[in-house]
């Protein structure tokens, strides 16, 4: 630990690291601003060799195609070019960068040509909010909003004096914390809808290209809002019940109900006190998310795995663990703001 | 000038925590205006009735009257006779509560702690409420710190405050459980002024209390309980000047 406080205490550091610090700050900010120009859409296209370029002028006249170009906004560029047998003939990568194109079809380049690509798929980018990381954070917050009200219920349940209330929350909580939250999204997502007879993708208009997505979305919503309540829901009693008795003694000698109590008094200090906990149930919950694979959801988890079968790169996780790495920190970032501004008063 | 004999009434009031009898059978009488002192060793039940009082332990048995009206009547454990909900909500709101670890609502300020039970309870406009607020807190002599949370205060503005805060219901009989046990010596002294002042306003006090010279000069009666029951009352004089009884004796003896 002394460790750890000694390398973030940056005033004690020596002036050598500082200075490196400095420097490398220096050089992300700078690489970070010269990726910010672009070249556009044409300018890259016409970066493809002789030979490429030939063959795409000779298409143009013929009816078959036999080139592919893809184009993302992260200027990498990749030509594909088969011979009428199938077989791929040419193939010709770039990467833009500074204004710049360069071939990246070997070596170094190549790598963070790839990197990049697979980087742009799992961020979703040109397609709709189900898919790569939108899909991991919508989900999880959303889970996490309906968890955590449903959790405040599950935990007033709980100490309840109401024997008949507080068996029946305590069940809820055993059960959703003593299976696996896998078998509860099969349950959700396969068995739900046969026992009651309809299908999830058959909830939204027929036609919709997206309706098999927005369906699996909206189990697996469900289930994950179900299963973060029953965490969330002993969170909640422990800090409510962390809340000193007088507080309470307090409000019913001046007159007011258990709700009022409860609303305006109780509840409001334990929120702080909910925040670290409930910060570590959100982490985790960013990763839980990635079971969506199961039920054919396009998150960060089932496109790397995608990937990694389709162009058998196995070094496809790494972008993987770095964006959510990212997701992770921003999100502890944040809670900790909240809790910063929740504690004002202590 | 009022209706009735006394604001409240003890009958027999008896309360344990399983085997362990913590009141018996005290007897007690506050008439309006009177400032009456419990005083006795630890573990006396000066508390405990106390907190009976406002229904924050419930009896054992016993009858509690509130203006000569029969409150609450409990026969071992049973309730024979509770008076209706919503008038007992009422009745409850006419005792004022000031506790030993003030509990203070700490995520509110000054005077949002003043303001939120006659908002949510007495269901007064902000306005009015605030007004009210101002006031009382004016008079506890802590106006300057209205928009302060209670952390940032000291123990004696703490527990100011609480009063100030059960003041604020307006109730017609403050509890006060050993208010200044909690304080540093030298902040005892601000909180024992306040109450003089309510003391000499004709609010009717029943102060649990260690404080002997505030007993001495405030109170109109003074009462000794000792192991959960009544054991000698009378005026100041009667107690401090002339104790009778070995208990008692014994008692300031050690105190004083």
């Amino acid at each position: 630990m002394n460790f750890l406080k000694r390398i973030i205490d940056v005033r004690g550091w020596k002036r050598a690291s500082k200075t490196a610090a400095i420097v490398i700050m220096a050089a992300v900010a700078l690489l970070a601003a010269l990726s910010w120009v672009n070249v556009s859409e044409e300018e890259m296209l016409q970066s493809a060799s002789e030979e490429m370029q030939e063959i795409i002028r000779q298409e143009e006249a013929s009816s078959r195609k036999y080139v592919t170009v893809t184009y993302n906004s992260f200027g990498f560029i990749k030509y594909l070019s088969f011979s009428t047998s199938g077989a791929k003939a040419v193939k010709e990568t770039y990467i833009a960068f500074a204004g710049q194109v360069y071939p990246a079809d070997t070596g170094f380049l190549k790598f963070i040509g790839q990197m990049v690509n697979y980087t742009y798929r799992m961020l979703g980018s040109g397609q709709n909010i189900l898919h790569g990381v939108k899909l991991t954070i919508l989900l999880t917050t959303l889970s996490m909003v309906i968890g955590s009200i449903l959790s405040i219920f599950l935990a007033l349940g709980k100490i309840s004096k109401n024997k008949f209330i507080s068996k029946i929350s305590s069940a809820y909580v055993f059960f959703f914390r003593g299976t696996p939250l896998l078998i509860q999204l099969f349950v959700i997502y396969f068995s739900v809808p046969v026992i009651f007879g309809f299908s999830w993708r058959g909830l939204f208009a027929i036609g919709d290209t997206e309706a098999v997505y927005k369906g699996a979305f909206l189990a697996a919503l469900i289930a994950f809002s179900l299963n973060a309540a029953a965490y969330c829901a002993e969170i909640v009693r422990a800090a409510i019940q962390s809340i000193d008795k007088g507080q309470g003694e307090a409000a019913k000698a001046l007159g007011m109900t258990y709700g009022q109590t409860m609303r305006h008094i109780i509840i409001p200090q334990s929120i702080r006190r909910m925040i670290p906990p409930l910060c570590n149930e959100f982490v985790m919950m960013i990763k839980d998310v990635s079971l969506v694979f199961a039920i054919s959801l396009m998150d960060i988890t089932t496109i790397s795995k995608t990937i990694m079968t389709s162009e058998g790169n196995y070094l496809v996780f790494f972008p993987a663990l770095v964006i959510y790495l990212i997701i992770t920190a921003i999100f502890t970032f944040l809670f900790g703001k909240i809790e910063k501004r929740l504690s004002v008063y202590e | 000038m009022s209706d009735f004999e006394y604001i409240l009434r003890t009958e027999k009031l008896c309360k344990s925590f399983g085997h362990l009898e913590v009141l018996t059978d005290v007897d007690l009488g506050v008439k309006m205006g009177e400032v009456i002192c419990i005083i006795g060793p630890s573990g006396a039940g000066k508390s405990t009735y106390l907190r009976s009082l406002n229904q924050l332990e419930t009896i054992t048995s016993g009858k509690i009257y509130i203006k000569d009206e029969l409150f609450l009547h409990r026969e071992h454990n049973r309730t024979i006779h509770r008076i209706e909900p919503d008038r007992q909500k009422a009745m409850l709101l006419e005792m004022g509560m000031v506790f030993q670890s003030f509990n203070l609502f700490p995520h509110k300020t000054v005077l949002e702690n003043v303001m939120i039970a006659q908002v949510l309870v007495r269901k007064k406009s902000s306005d009015a409420a605030r007004r009210l607020a101002g006031e009382i807190i004016n008079m506890v002599g802590l106006s300057d710190k209205l928009d302060a949370y209670p952390s940032k205060l000291s123990g004696g503005q703490q527990q100011r405050v609480a009063i100030a805060r059960a003041l604020a219901m307006e109730p017609e009989l403050m509890l006060f459980d050993e208010p200044t046990s909690a304080l540093d010596p030298e902040l005892v002294g601000e909180v024992l002024a306040v109450m003089k002042k309510l003391a000499s306003q004709g609010i009717t006090m029943l102060v649990v209390t260690h404080e002997m010279g505030f007993a001495r000069e405030a109170a109109d009666r003074v009462i000794f309980m000792d192991q959960g029951r009544i054991a000698q009352q009378g005026t100041p004089q009667d107690i401090f000047q002339n104790p009778e009884g070995e208990r008692l004796q014994q008692f300031l003896q050690s105190i004083l």
